[in-house]
């Protein structure tokens, strides 16, 4: 049975812990009671790092400014991190114009090979005729023309990338941005305003069927499938849940918050006269 | 003297288990008491849900339209339920449903499908589901006749989401998208490699779909 491997030891860690702390504990204590020593050790740094003394060749100077300057940089990239995995990156060049080859093969020979589908990551219906994924990219178009969408909503502030625009225009699907910027700690937040547009649109019978997307598919897209579910009357724990299933490992707990202070109190009386509630599913 | 108050006790207690409430009952002794304090100190059963938000079941999520995956719904998700119009329900687990589900079936003229996973006396509830089993699943699915349909097991991740996962195959999903979709519905533990391996084993070959009969998402 592997439940019972898998049983913590939760008095076993607690204890671990515990001796961690006091280790340091008794470590401050040494420093402390050596304060001459201690004090000695802290002047020899500061000479040697921290305040450009007499003593020291404007070399030396130059190396520690440049020493300073990789710091800086390094935190930058690291601040980045979070930055970059909502960040939308183009699809390498080379592997589009290879897919417009195909799509150019395939008009001649007319008969495809059947291939395997690829549907994007974190795919998946919401309710009804709406759909949620990642960006789509063009390994995706195949699948996606299975739904025969009739609109796509986008809600990253990046342009379209130009053969995303070339899927829609071949297939007559309605295209619609709000460039949402994610809830990211502790200053840049979603607009409500915003999110009552793209609500707005994806509650309209009309747009059916209806594609919404950001770049993972994990943040932005949660937090409007979250303000749906909330609009269905679902209870906060259950959209939290399935918040979380979509956004693991990097649930917000930001996200998670703005569904539950969202106001939704326009888009459903608006709901209500597009007749999309009640909901039939 | 002190024993016979002792057996006195064990009476009390022997009465108590008697009475026993049904296994999804959400006892009042069991929540905090905030309010004051209660005089029927008798269980009752909360069948409303919170404040008119309604709760769908554990782990449910549409999977196409007209079909829907989740663990076992208790008493709390029955408004829930009601909105979907169920026309049929395949049940997973090698377990009886609970009795108030089997009522709610009952009630709203559902058929149910079950022992689909009960292969033998032999079979165990962690065993994976068999390949019959599956493919009596799917033909299940493949027939519009019995849509609105929910797919459920005891928690809706690795019953469901073998048959899911093979549905998706049989859709053409490749396979890494499969797991994906699988994984995100088995919680912290992560999923099974024994049902990933029985979704990449499963022939799709074997499921023939009448075209007449089937949705369209399922025609390729």
């Amino acid at each position: 049975m592997d439940e019972n491997d898998e049983i913590f030891d939760f008095e076993q860690a607690y204890d671990e812990e515990f001796t961690n702390e006091s280790h340091l504990l008794s470590d401050e204590l040494i420093i402390n009671h050596n304060d001459n020593y201690s004090n000695q050790v802290i002047n020899k740094v500061m000479k040697n790092s921290l305040i450009p003394t007499k003593d020291t060749e404007p070399q030396q100077e130059q190396q520690h400014q440049e020493q300073q300057q990789q710091q800086e940089e390094e935190i930058v990239i690291d601040e980045d991190d979070e930055d970059q995995y909502d960040k939308f990156i183009p699809t390498d060049s080379e592997k589009i114009k290879k897919y417009k080859k195909d799509q150019e093969y395939l008009i001649t020979v007319s008969k495809k090979p059947p291939t395997l589908l690829t549907p994007p990551e974190n795919f998946s219906p919401v309710c009804g005729l709406i759909y949620r994924s990642s960006f789509p990219r063009i390994e995706n178009f195949e699948f996606l023309l299975k739904l025969k969408l009739k609109s796509i909503i986008c809600l990253i502030p990046e342009e379209y990338p130009p053969e995303n625009i070339e899927f829609l225009n071949k297939n007559n699907i309605n295209f619609y941005q709000i460039g949402l910027s994610g809830n990211k700690e502790p200053f840049v937040k979603i607009k409500p305003n915003l999110v009552n547009e793209a609500l707005k649109i994806l509650t309209n019978p009309e747009n059916h069927p209806i594609l919404i997307h950001c770049n993972r598919g994990k943040h932005r897209t949660g937090c409007i499938v979250g303000c749906i579910r909330k609009l269905q009357k679902w209870s906060l724990s259950m959209i939290f849940d399935e918040y979380r299933k979509f956004a693991y490992p990097k649930e917000r707990p930001l996200d998670q918050q703005f569904i539950e202070m969202f106001d939704d109190s326009e888009i459903q009386n608006l709901a209500f006269e597009n007749n999309w509630l009640p909901l039939k599913w | 003297m002190g024993e016979e108050e002792k057996d006195k006790d064990k009476d009390k207690v022997k009465a108590k288990k008697d009475k026993a409430p049904p296994k999804d009952a959400i006892l009042i002794e069991q929540l905090p008491n905030l309010a004051t304090p209660n005089d029927a100190a008798t269980s009752t059963t909360i069948t409303k849900p919170p404040s008119l938000r309604i709760v769908p079941p554990l782990n449910f999520c549409p999977v196409e339209r007209r079909l829907y995956r989740s663990g076992q719904p208790s008493a709390i998700n029955h408004s829930f339920l009601e909105q979907l119009n169920l026309k049929s329900i395949i049940w997973l687990a090698i377990e009886d449903p609970q009795d108030n589900f089997l009522r709610f079936i009952d009630e709203n003229n559902i058929n149910f499908f079950y022992n689909l996973g009960y292969d033998s006396i032999d079979s165990n509830s962690w065993d994976g589901l068999s390949e019959s089993s599956i493919k009596q699943a799917l033909e299940v699915i493949a027939d519009e006749k019995n849509h609105p349909l929910l797919v459920c097991c005891g928690m809706g991740r690795h019953r469901t989401g073998t048959v899911i996962g093979c549905l998706r195959k049989l859709q053409g999903w490749n396979l890494a998208s499969v797991s994906e979709e699988y994984r995100r519905f088995t919680g912290v533990r992560g999923g099974r490699i024994l049902v990933e391996l029985l979704i990449e084993a499963f022939d799709v070959g074997t499921i023939q779909i009448d075209k007449e009969v089937a949705p369209d998402w399922l025609i390729r």
